[in-house]
């Protein structure tokens, strides 16, 4: 028995050193790496494995792809115990960035710092040379002087929402579009006039939608979702550094054209948060409101709801206010890709890298996530691109259709994004209204993202005890102000002095102290 | 037979009682035709506010955009599972747990029900748990949603209450006739508790058919329950600014969100009045003899 053992072993040891020469063996070289990766799924384009941009990128960059798809709602609840913990964890994160919880994850060594790897990155390395980004991705360095993720790139970032209103009024009552903050309140008040019983202007979710993009005009971004998301302070876009916006001039400015608006009736009363979807279209649709600030998406569903005859809704460019005509700020980089620490043990690591790097970053695949494979779902006719009838006349639009159909254009997915191929997309209205606002003020209607100051988990804690409360207390202020239960002429002074008690100059003074240099 | 008479006390009490009875009828149910009613309903008599108790312009859309959506009867299937084998994992290990605990004599009596207790108000906390299913090596498969969640303190306490209230001699005269303890629990125990299992039962199903967050963070996504995609529909209807070019098409968020109520809850109101009176019997005893 034992001799039938050892004759076997030999056997089988001979068989696998024949194999181990054998020319054939080359073909596991060449496998498809495997690599398991988190996407964020979004339901209104839920994932399918057979999406045709998902499996042709996956060929070419040489990877066997699993892909885990995570409600978009919870993603950052099931990545954070999985990061903390090092545990369940797959070897690529999607749709990552480095701030909050995962700044601190990646200073402690939780995450790959991808910058150390440069070199196995060409071809996201090349993409940010062509699109001139490289000041924007530096940017994204954490105190440690280095990048953990590898972002979304955006060569101009788009004007995607805006003022709405309705145009088949404007064209009964021969207004013109309206350019400055004074138009816009003409409109409103020709409105009121006649319709007594209407708020012109409506809020989409909360009236915080309407104050973020409406502020910039104004020089300022304080408040619920501003800017430098500490609702607090404002950035000086010349002087390149923070001011306390929450309590300059220009927010005074601000809230006495909001509140003028509200005492005359033009603005919806409604300021609670959430303000439901639905209220909101149903306000639009039977005229109870004709302007609001939103997304450029949901203009089609209203239109096609409304029962007025001749109803048309319009998005028109940022509108000029005393700082000029401003958007909300956006950054040029996005939420991207990002290794667990876990990955980088693995000994495959560099050809792994290499690859994903090609998959989201390379000319190729970067035009397929955006357009799809030549002759399925696009044809070049000399630089024009040209779209299928069936993709063109699908009542979900060009977008939404290679979004749903075919994986191209989803968020998580997509990490290279060139305006003018993006626009070939969407209809010819929203390209045109893009292009516009392209045009207006030298191309910077919609200003960056400020900087982010690059504390260390101490200071990153210091900055946010001071911001909570300050946040909190400019918040009910606004409101105050707005709805007039306080005075700007005569209350004004005892806010900006309760601001200073919650040192308001102190936070501005350390994240001033912290900007990159 | 001679009829009963009533007086016009009497007449007018129960009037009354019917009345108020049909006011809470009316309270509950506005509610859900409401719901009905907006699920089947067209986009425009929606979002020009026309829709109350009984859909206008009727159609599926909604439902088509739930059934449709990539693995949802799997989903659901995947639920029942849970559901299923949840509750009788659940009620297995409880009733094992709990008969023991319910003997006064059993040496250690008092000091593991108050460890019981103790865990109703402290929590081992979300990484902890974490750590603990991964270590097991249970996450990623789908006893992470069976086995970790089959002892409920709540409902050991329940049971051990009512296993109480069963009397002694019965169990002495089984011992004398020769069963042991495990014959004991399965013969007489058990066919003696329907109420307060079927309760206890009730609660598990419901906690096994709306856990959303245990999937979430331990399983994988052909493993979710459709909790997790109605959830997830319900949250993705009120995204807003995607960016998208305008389309002929829009979702209206009450009827997506709608529609979901009306899916996910189904199942568990079919199920409800069937268990309906051993739900509140064993309520009662449960607490009265604890």
């Amino acid at each position: 028995m034992k001799r039938f053992l050892k004759t076997c072993l030999l056997l089988v040891l001979m068989a696998a050193m024949a194999l181990g020469l054998c020319p054939g063996t080359v073909v596991a070289e060449d496998a498809p790496i495997e690599v398991s990766i988190w996407y964020s799924d979004n339901p209104t384009l839920p994932f399918m494995d057979s999406w045709l941009a998902l499996n042709t990128t996956a060929e070419i960059a040489g990877l066997d792809v699993t892909v885990e798809a995570i409600p978009s709602t919870d993603f950052a609840t099931r990545v954070s115990p999985a990061l903390n913990t090092g545990m369940n964890l797959p070897d690529v994160i999607l749709y990552q960035n480095t701030q909050g919880e995962n700044a601190s994850l990646a200073l402690n060594g939780r995450i790959v710092p991808i910058s150390d790897y440069s070199e196995w990155t060409p071809h996201f390395n090349a993409m940010v040379e062509k699109l001139g980004l490289q000041e924007e991705v530096d940017q994204l360095k954490l105190q440690d002087g280095k990048r953990y993720f590898m972002p979304q790139l955006f060569d101009k970032p788009f004007y995607d929402g805006g003022l709405i209103m309705r145009q088949d009024y404007l064209e009964q009552k021969g207004f013109d579009a309206p350019k400055t903050f004074d138009d816009l309140y003409e409109i409103l008040k020709a409105y009121k006039e006649d319709y007594p019983d209407s708020y012109p202007l409506t809020h989409l979710v909360a009236p915080y939608v309407t104050y973020r993009m409406t502020m910039p005009s104004w020089g300022v971004s304080f408040g619920k979702s501003s800017s430098s998301g500490t609702g607090a302070l404002s950035y000086d876009y010349e002087k390149g550094e923070y001011f306390t916006g929450a309590i300059s001039d220009q927010a005074r400015e601000y809230l006495r054209f909001i509140h003028k608006l509200y005492a005359e009736g033009l603005l919806d009363p409604e300021q609670a948060a959430p303000i439901d979807n639905d209220t909101w279209a149903t306000k639009m649709a039977t005229g109870a409101s004709m302007a609001t600030y939103a997304y450029y998406d949901q203009i089609g569903g209203v239109e096609h709801a409304s029962e007025i005859e001749g109803f048309k809704l319009q998005m028109y460019p940022s509108l000029e206010g005393p700082a000029g005509a401003h958007h909300q700020p956006k950054s040029k980089t996005g939420k991207g890709i990002l290794f667990p620490i876990e990955t980088a043990s693995r000994p495959d690591f560099e050809q792994l890298v290499r690859a994903i790097d090609e998959m989201f970053f390379s000319e190729e695949c970067s035009t397929i996530w955006c357009l799809g494979v030549e002759g399925v779902t696009y044809t070049m006719d000399g630089d024009t691109i040209v779209y299928p009838e069936e993709i063109t006349s699908s009542p979900d639009g060009i977008y939404k259709t290679l979004q749903v159909k075919y994986g191209c254009g989803a968020d998580p997915l997509q990490l290279v994004w060139i305006n003018e191929r993006e626009m070939t997309k969407y209809d010819e209205n929203y390209a045109q209204i893009n292009k516009t606002v392209a045009a207006m003020e030298g191309g910077n209607v919609i200003q960056s993202i400020p900087p982010t100051p690059l504390f260390d988990d101490w200071t990153a804690e210091d900055a946010n005890s001071l911001q909570t409360p300050l946040a909190d207390s400019i918040w009910i202020w606004m409101d105050a102000f707005v709805t007039g239960a306080k005075s700007l002429e005569t209350d004004w002074d005892e806010y900006v002095n309760e601001m200073k008690a919650l040192q308001i100059d102190e936070l501005c003074a350390l994240y001033n102290e912290h900007l990159p240099k | 037979m001679k009829r009963r008479s009533i007086g016009a006390g009497n007449l007018l009490f129960d009037v009354f009682v019917y009345l108020v009875m049909f006011f809470v009828l009316f309270c509950c149910l506005v509610p859900f035709l409401y719901m009905l009613a907006v699920s089947f309903s067209g986009r425009k008599p929606l979002v020009n506010g026309e829709v109350f108790l009984w859909p206008k312009e009727f159609t599926l859309d909604s439902y088509k955009q739930i059934f449709t959506y990539p693995n949802f009867f799997r989903a659901y299937g995947n639920t029942f599972l849970y559901a299923i084998a949840g509750t009788a994992i659940a009620l297995v290990m409880t009733s094992l747990m709990a008969y023991p605990l319910s003997k006064k004599n059993l040496w250690g009596n008092r000091f593991f029900t108050k460890m019981v207790v103790v865990t109703m108000f402290f929590s081992g906390g979300l990484i902890p748990n974490y750590l603990l299913i991964n270590t097991l090596r249970l996450a990623g498969t789908r006893f992470a949603i069976l086995i970790p969640f089959a002892i409920n303190s709540f409902n050991l306490i329940i049971l051990i209450n009512f296993f109480r209230s069963i009397p002694e001699e019965i169990e002495e005269a089984a011992l004398i006739d020769g069963l042991g303890y495990f014959s004991i629990l399965w013969r007489i125990v058990m066919p003696l508790s329907t109420a307060a299992v079927a309760t206890i039962g009730l609660y598990y199903a419901v906690f096994f058919w709306n856990d959303w967050f245990n999937s979430l963070l331990y399983l994988r996504s052909d493993q979710y329950p459709v909790m997790m995609i109605l959830r997830n529909i319900v949250n993705g209807t009120m995204v807003i600014g995607t960016g998208e070019g305008a389309s002929e098409k829009t979702t209206i968020a009450i009827s997506i969100k709608s529609a979901v109520i009306i899916t996910s809850t189904v199942p568990i109101v079919v199920v409800y009045p069937f268990l309906q009176r051993f739900f509140v019997k064993g309520i009662t005893i449960g607490g009265v003899k604890g």
